[in-house]
């Protein structure tokens, strides 16, 4: 193994981390900021660290130490205290793990290596995600039969029985993506999206299998017990759910596994229909040859951006003391922007200036569909939270008759739609 | 009286996809959310201890104030009417003789345990001097000891009427 090949697997751990835990603590951000504006509240925005506030994503940070911090209290009850410690770590690992085949970036050729770009370099792709993301109920099970509570029980039984019903929808309409794309590695279907149907659409999932799409989604926020089917915590008539009995780190663990999952889960959607790290029109060949003009375009739109940003943060990022220290973070956000700008100017100008080496191209390219990808996994993770904190929670017949009496049939005629297509294409 | 047909709904194939009704929810959520984001949030919240409410009521039942009278003695006469009204018994007056000749009886002691008082206002309604008074706008009060919450006579003088 070379330095090189060395250094991009570590570089592609570093980012699977990043997407997964790294994101956990901006999600929950990200989850209350919303929640509040949604509702015409502010939501938390006091917590600073020497007037630095970030719109109050330093308050994650605290909320984080205090999880750590806190007694980790075990009731009497308890006898499996083993079952008891071992729940959590089973949802986290699972859902960290099913991230860890999410392709950030098309293959990456340097000097004639070809690298995977994802976590894990493996081609098991979706069967992966799948695999792991169905263990992570165990986790939940296990949780709420060692905790020696009816609530704890009732949140699982009802954890259990819900990711068995959307489980097998999810997998038919997975299974009708196979037939369309050819392949279960995550790459290759990245690849086909990144075509152009007839000419002028983007080939993405969502226009060529709409059906199997809102099924997956719906079936992913099932999986990823978000609302409107979170009730195996719902809170109005069984307390906590799975994690009643539970507090500080362990708790922490299973609220950190569940945004890692929502992660997972949004990654997967943005992979399998979304277009995954390709820009519409956009994909891996016809980046690379235009590259020097994708390089100006960024060249020319960034300060246009960046303008933007700061006549917001200018007019919004107050606080309503004048003489308080929370005011000076505008000002440090502002200039952070301009090194920012500085900094990406002149290091592309400096790039096209000495003229593009196809080594340059292809990291300038997988730079750029890192970037895209972490684009549309932000936004995808804002719509969990926004049908979060839009949609009630469905009640338990509701869930199961949607589950087993709709979205299971549509999908089987899904897939024997999409056979018939692919067959009568083929002849 | 006629019959009034109320209209079933949830029967259409509309409404019995779920998702155009999703998609105008979400329609409502995030138009809230881009507004209070914008130049002209709708945001009803306030940063509280920074920021304090404007619109409490001329009538709000704030922690109570003795008055005074025009030459800045208590107006109080120990009558002991406000202890006799108070449902909560939370008003503890000790009377002695006024010497000043303005009247003859005054308070010596006169404490009110904001622990035990229920805000009622019966205090406020059952003086006939009109010496004792909510009208403070005081909402929070503060304290590190339950001692702090037994407001003495001096306490209480030292209250300021609110200005609207």
């Amino acid at each position: 193994m070379s330095t090189l090949s060395i250094f991009v697997v570590i570089i592609n751990i570093v980012l699977a981390l990043l997407f997964s835990l790294g994101l956990a603590p901006i999600l929950v951000w990200v989850e209350r900021r919303v929640a509040g504006l949604i509702q015409d509240r502010l939501g938390p925005n006091r917590c600073h660290i020497n007037g630095i506030r970030l719109g109050g994503l330093v308050q994650s940070l605290a909320d984080m130490l205090k999880l750590a911090f806190k007694e980790d209290f075990q009731p009497k009850a308890i006898q499996e205290s083993f079952f008891f410690s071992l729940a959590p770590v089973i949802v986290f690992v699972s859902a960290f793990l099913s991230f860890m085949v999410m392709p950030f970036a098309d293959d990456l050729i340097i000097n004639g290596e070809r690298f995977i770009m994802q976590g894990l370099p493996t081609d098991l792709g979706i069967l992966w995600f799948l695999a792991l993301a169905g263990l992570s109920v165990y986790g939940i099970m296990l949780g709420g039969w060692a905790s020696r509570s009816k609530y704890s029980l009732l949140g699982a039984m009802r954890a259990g029985a819900q990711v068995i019903s959307y489980e097998a929808a999810m997998g038919l309409s997975v299974v009708s993506l196979l037939i369309t794309y050819g392949s279960i590695h995550l790459g290759d279907m990245v690849a086909y999206q990144g075509e152009l149907l007839l000419g002028f659409i983007p080939a993405w999932g969502i226009v060529v299998q709409p059906i199997a799409t809102i099924i997956f989604i719906v079936t992913a926020f099932a999986e990823a017990n978000r609302t409107p089917f979170d009730l195996a915590e719902g809170e109005s008539e069984i307390v906590g759910g799975f994690h009643t009995e539970y507090s500080a780190m362990r708790f922490g663990l299973f609220f950190v596994g569940e945004y890692v999952a929502m992660s997972a889960s949004s990654a997967l959607i943005v992979t399998l229909f979304f277009g995954g790290y390709h820009l519409p029109y956009l994909n891996t060949q016809t980046l690379q040859s235009t590259m020097p003009y994708i390089l100006g375009f960024i060249i020319l739109a960034l300060p246009v951006g960046s303008f933007y940003a700061m006549r917001w943060i200018r007019k919004h990022n107050r606080w309503c003391e004048a003489g308080d220290v929370r005011n000076r973070e505008s000002a440090f956000l502002q200039k952070g922007i301009i090194g920012f700008n500085v900094l990406v100017i002149v290091g592309l100008g400096a790039l096209l200036y000495l003229g593009l080496t196809p080594t340059s191209t292809n990291v300038a390219t997988a730079v750029i569909q890192i970037s895209t990808f972490a684009v549309k996994l932000l936004l995808m993770n804002f719509v969990f939270v926004w049908v979060r904190w839009t949609l009630p929670r469905f009640r338990y017949d509701q869930l199961q008759t949607l589950g087993w009496k709709v979205l299971m049939p549509l999908a089987i005629a899904n897939i024997v739609i999409s056979a018939i297509i692919v067959v009568v294409k083929g002849l | 009286m006629g019959i009034k047909v109320v209209k079933r709904h949830g029967n259409t194939l509309k409404e019995k996809l779920y998702l155009p009704a999703v998609f105008v929810g979400m329609k409502t959520t995030l138009s809230h959310f881009i507004t209070n984001l914008s130049d002209k949030p709708h945001i009803k919240t306030m940063n509280y201890p920074e920021e304090q409410p404007h619109d409490i009521s001329e009538r709000y039942r704030g922690v109570h104030r003795l008055t005074k009278r025009e030459d800045d003695t208590v107006r109080c006469v120990a009558c002991f009417m406000c202890a006799t009204a108070c449902p909560a018994e939370c008003i503890f007056i000790e009377a002695e003789e006024r010497t000043d000749g303005v009247d003859e009886k005054m308070p010596k002691r006169f404490d009110i345990d904001l622990l035990e008082c229920v805000f009622c206002g019966a205090c406020v309604e059952a003086c006939p001097c009109d010496a004792i008074r909510m009208d403070s706008g005081i909402f929070s009060f503060i304290g590190q000891k339950r001692e702090d919450f037994v407001l003495t006579k001096e306490q209480l003088l030292a209250h300021k009427e609110k200005k609207q």
